[in-house]
């Protein structure tokens, strides 16, 4: 698994959680480094601006961009998420990494959504068949707005909303499953040996 | 459903765990990443580890313990209070391990760092500390630098409603650690009712948890000493409360049934 570290956040945890369920993990910002692995593991906590100013200043955002294109299995997790869609509106307008079509908007009727909440599949897949249902840990206040077509399963607050997104090989998980207990453990193996295996 | 929280909290001083009275007296539990291990193992549904003598001695926040806690590989949310100074405390305790951090002097001292830290990890990452009492003349907040009892000032008050944190935990400090002591009128009172609160002190029965999370503004329950007592108090607690808005307890087996494991 190669960790894409942009100096955003909490690496320690997925890697712990990545290790815990038996891969192997390389956290880096050298592309050389993240070649030598079969997915990327885009993490993050903060700001969508800060974020994205991170990946321009490492040279990650073509890297990424050239990755996805090539077909290599690219998840985002919370913050990284958010940052594979085309824009954000978090504190200002600022344009994305554009993998998943779609914008981050702040949710509906409330300003954030922290704790635990299930996750309901709205397509079949079946990276996240055994997960359906399954409560996961959240801590947002943004989330993803685009085509129906990406949406993999939605979580309610109480209106709807994309908690789990898919482009071919491109992964967004709004939720943080490395701190989701069995059932994220389940989820991450679930999702990295579907990937790698697809 | 977005669910209501139980959240295990270990109170650290001089680098150990401790039990807690009143904030008064205290009696050794043991390393604090025992405790931490044992929250996690049992499903709570945030750990939030509280060291007490940071911010009275401006010793900044205990790096090194989160720095350990943070190569446990916990899957529990992590909440980590105690000598926030600044934004870069903040930022740097998020980078070794901590989701949610939650500030006490700095609100008080440094509103501008608070926004700033807001502004750098999410409202959603950041939660105000209030130790308050009920007297007389209303409620008072507790200065644990000055060791007098305040009313919460405006500024602390402006913040919270204007969401640059995103819960408060109030903390009924003088019954801390005494077996059903939370003062409901704490949650009662509160000025914002808006405002989501995580409840701790005292909070140790069933009856008294399922009081709290009846009423709205209240998003979580902390438990401190009264989850060391007994192994599997977390499944216990949450096996007594099925009726409420909780995650419901999990129980962990090491075999595996998946046939290539």
């Amino acid at each position: 698994m190669g960790i894409v570290d942009y100096g955003m956040g909490n690496h320690s945890s997925v890697i712990q959680s990545l290790r815990n369920i038996g891969f192997r993990t390389r956290l880096s910002d050298e592309k050389s480094v993240l070649d030598s692995t079969d997915v990327l593991i885009l993490p993050g906590v903060g700001a969508f601006p800060s974020a994205m100013q991170a990946l321009h200043q490492r040279g990650l955002v073509e890297y990424l961009r050239e990755q996805a294109k090539r077909m290599r299995p690219i998840v985002g997790i919370c913050l990284g998420m958010q940052l594979l869609a085309t824009a954000s509106h978090e504190y200002q307008y600022t344009t994305g990494l554009d993998l998943i079509p779609g914008e981050v908007k702040p949710l509906v009727h409330v300003k954030w959504h922290i704790g635990w909440n299930t996750i309901e599949c709205v397509r079949q897949d079946s990276l996240f068949r055994e997960s359906d249902g399954e409560s996961f840990y959240f801590n947002h206040s943004f989330s993803y707005q685009g085509p129906s077509e990406y949406h993999v399963c939605v979580s309610r607050h109480p209106e709807p909303f994309a908690s789990v997104i898919r482009r071919n090989h491109v992964v967004g998980i709004q939720f943080h499953p490395e701190k989701s207990q069995t059932a994220g453990r389940a989820l991450l193996q679930n999702l990295v040996e579907g990937l790698v295996d697809a | 459903m977005l669910k209501k929280r139980l959240v295990g909290i270990v109170t650290v001083k001089n680098g150990w765990a401790v039990q807690s009275f009143g904030y008064r007296r205290y009696l050794p539990l043991g390393k604090p990443e025992c405790l931490v291990e044992n929250l996690d193992r049992w499903g709570v549904d945030e750990i939030l580890v509280q060291v007490i003598d940071r911010s009275a001695f401006c010793l900044g926040p205990d790096f090194s313990l989160m720095g350990r806690l943070g190569t446990l590989g916990l899957e529990t949310p992590l909440l980590y209070a105690g000598g926030i100074r600044s934004v870069s405390d903040g930022v740097k305790l998020a980078q070794l391990g901590a989701d949610r951090v939650i500030v006490d002097a700095l609100l008080r001292e440094d509103l501008t760092s608070v926004k700033g830290l807001s502004e750098r990890l999410g409202a959603q990452a950041i939660i105000a500390s209030l130790p308050l009492a009920v007297q007389d003349d209303g409620l008072k907040c507790f200065d644990y630098r000055s060791q007098t009892s305040i009313p919460i000032p405006d500024g602390t008050l402006e913040i919270m409603q204007s969401g640059v944190v995103s819960e408060v935990l109030i903390t009924d400090w003088q019954h801390e650690g005494m077996p059903g002591g939370f003062e409901q009128k704490l949650v009662e009172d509160f000025p914002l009712p808006d405002v989501p609160v995580i409840a701790f002190g005292g909070i140790s029965e069933p009856e008294q948890i399922r009081l709290l999370l009846q009423s709205p503004s209240v998003v979580a329950v902390g438990v401190g000493n009264f989850l060391s007592y007994r192994e599997h108090a977390v499944q216990n607690y949450k096996d007594a409360l099925t009726d409420m808005p909780l995650r419901h307890a999990t129980y962990e087996t090491a075999f595996s049934l998946r046939s290539n494991d």
